[in-house]
């Protein structure tokens, strides 16, 4: 292992454990994510990996085990709300807001949570929209721009509170095969600069390409996880291989 | 029918009209407040509020309007205390179609998709605030119509206040039609004034429905 792993994880889960009804979708998952790291999760729907990356950002809670974000203890409903406004999320739906502009999704938070001015909020907000390439568009509603465009301006508006990781919930998954380009190329931009990320997807290309480390996932349980070659190239899991074989040639 | 007995009608009917608008408008605003509380509480009450305002909502949902007003008209005073029949009547019919306006609301909130909430909570917003800045904006085209439409209902209901004493439009025309007769003409005459300040509306109701559900 490299010396990223003398780094303290940003995020830790041991243990976690985790059913709706008497659905058990997580077993017993122990998992951590290194500061700048760049994790990709990946499995057949179902498999468990969205309900992962959901309980590390605070929206589920786990029957048991231990969720350790940025210091702050998930596991604790007391103490998960402090996650907000310090991760930020990125939906399969996009989730903007349909009555604000691109440049008033942005700006929101920075105003209503963050307190700032919104002459400071509308600058802070064309530089991220400048960032993901979007600043001629801000003043376009989500109902004007097109979906790789929509996604692009989801991505700014979780940029915009500066978070310390970023989730990407398959993010690219509703859009239409040539508006995944650019999303994608704006995901691994974060990555260049550093942005410590856990990325849920179905785009082996962007795994294989920008992951620091792919993790798959499989009823519930981490079946295998390594290096995208390893993964890609020589999986030691037959399950892995197998779900590998039906994805990269559909 | 003399000269004078048709201006005195006319000015009956017209007090009452007066009359009917500010018992109408007064409600409007009780039951829009009443019932955006009710609607708040029941999606997102704490401690048990939430059962409170459900109860609630059965409650007068499930008892005439009449009832309301009766109650609240003579259990005032049966405690001792007296109330203008104008107040008991602002207070009977914002209380009683609060309960269908909270479900009017209650829908427009449930219909906002559950992603909206999640995204809010991520950037940080409070849960009032999401409520306020990114939910209750976007209800608006959805409850708008069915809201007007409530509205409506409610100004009919106004009518009902009579029954308590109260001289609106429709106590008016009771008592011209007690001192002449002519019952078919004056409450036709009546309707008329109804339908005159509520057709606007309904028309408004019919345009947005339709471009709405299309």
């Amino acid at each position: 292992m490299s010396n990223q792993s003398q780094t303290r994880p940003v995020i830790s889960l041991s243990g976690v454990s985790k059913a709706f009804g008497a659905t058990r979708v997580l077993n017993e998952i122990n998992l951590d994510v290194r500061a700048g790291e760049v994790l990709v999760l990946i499995g057949a729907s179902g498999s468990g990996k969205s309900t992962v990356l959901r309980i590390m950002a605070g929206l589920e809670k786990t029957d048991s085990g231990e969720v350790w974000v940025n210091d702050v203890p998930m596991h604790d409903p007391k103490r998960a709300r402090d996650i907000r406004g310090h991760v930020g999320m990125v939906f399969q739906q996009f989730n903007l807001f349909p009555h604000k502009t691109a440049l008033g999704n942005v700006t929101l938070a920075l105003i209503k949570a963050r307190k700032m001015n919104p002459a400071d909020a509308r600058k802070r907000a064309m530089e991220v929209l400048d960032r993901v390439g979007l600043a001629d568009r801000a003043d376009h509603y989500p109902s004007q721009l097109s979906g790789g465009q929509q996604q692009r301006v989801a991505i700014a508006r979780a940029l915009a509170v500066e978070p310390g990781i970023m989730f990407f919930d398959e993010a690219t998954s509703a859009l239409d095969p040539e508006l995944v380009g650019e999303v994608t190329e704006v995901m691994r931009g974060l990555a260049r600069d550093g942005m410590t990320m856990v990325v849920v997807t179905h785009e082996m290309g962007f795994a294989r390409k920008t992951a620091d480390r792919v993790v798959f996932m499989d009823k519930g349980v981490i079946a295998e996880q390594g290096e995208p070659e390893e993964i890609f190239v020589n999986p030691s899991n037959e399950r892995t291989r197998q779900f590998l074989h039906r994805v990269l040639d559909h | 029918m003399s000269i004078e007995l048709l201006r005195t009608s006319l000015s009956i009917l017209l007090q009452g009209l007066v009359t009917t608008l500010l018992l109408s408008v007064a409600s409007i605003v009780g039951g829009t407040l009443i019932g955006l509380l009710a609607a708040v509480l029941r999606s997102f009450g704490p401690w048990g509020t939430d059962r409170i305002a459900r109860l609630y909502t059965e409650l007068f949902r499930g008892t005439p309007v009449l009832i309301t007003l009766m109650f609240i008209y003579f259990g005032v005073s049966y405690f001792g205390y007296a109330i203008d029949v104008f107040a008991a009547g602002v207070i009977g019919l914002s209380v009683y179609q609060g309960a269908y306006i909270a479900e009017v609301f209650r829908s427009g909130i449930e219909s906002v998709a559950k992603g909206q909430w999640e995204v809010s909570q991520i950037l940080g917003l409070s849960r009032m605030q999401a409520f306020a800045f990114v939910v209750l904006p976007q209800t608006g085209r959805i409850v708008l119509p069915p809201l007007i439409g409530q509205y409506l209902s409610l100004i009919k209901d106004t009518s009902i206040v009579s029954m308590i004493g109260m001289s609106e439009l429709m106590h008016g025309g009771q008592a011209i039609v007690d001192r002449i007769g002519k019952p078919v003409e004056i409450y036709g005459l009546v309707a008329l004034i109804y339908f005159v300040v509520c057709f606007p509306l309904s028309q408004w109701v019919r345009h947005h429905d339709r471009r709405r559900l299309s």
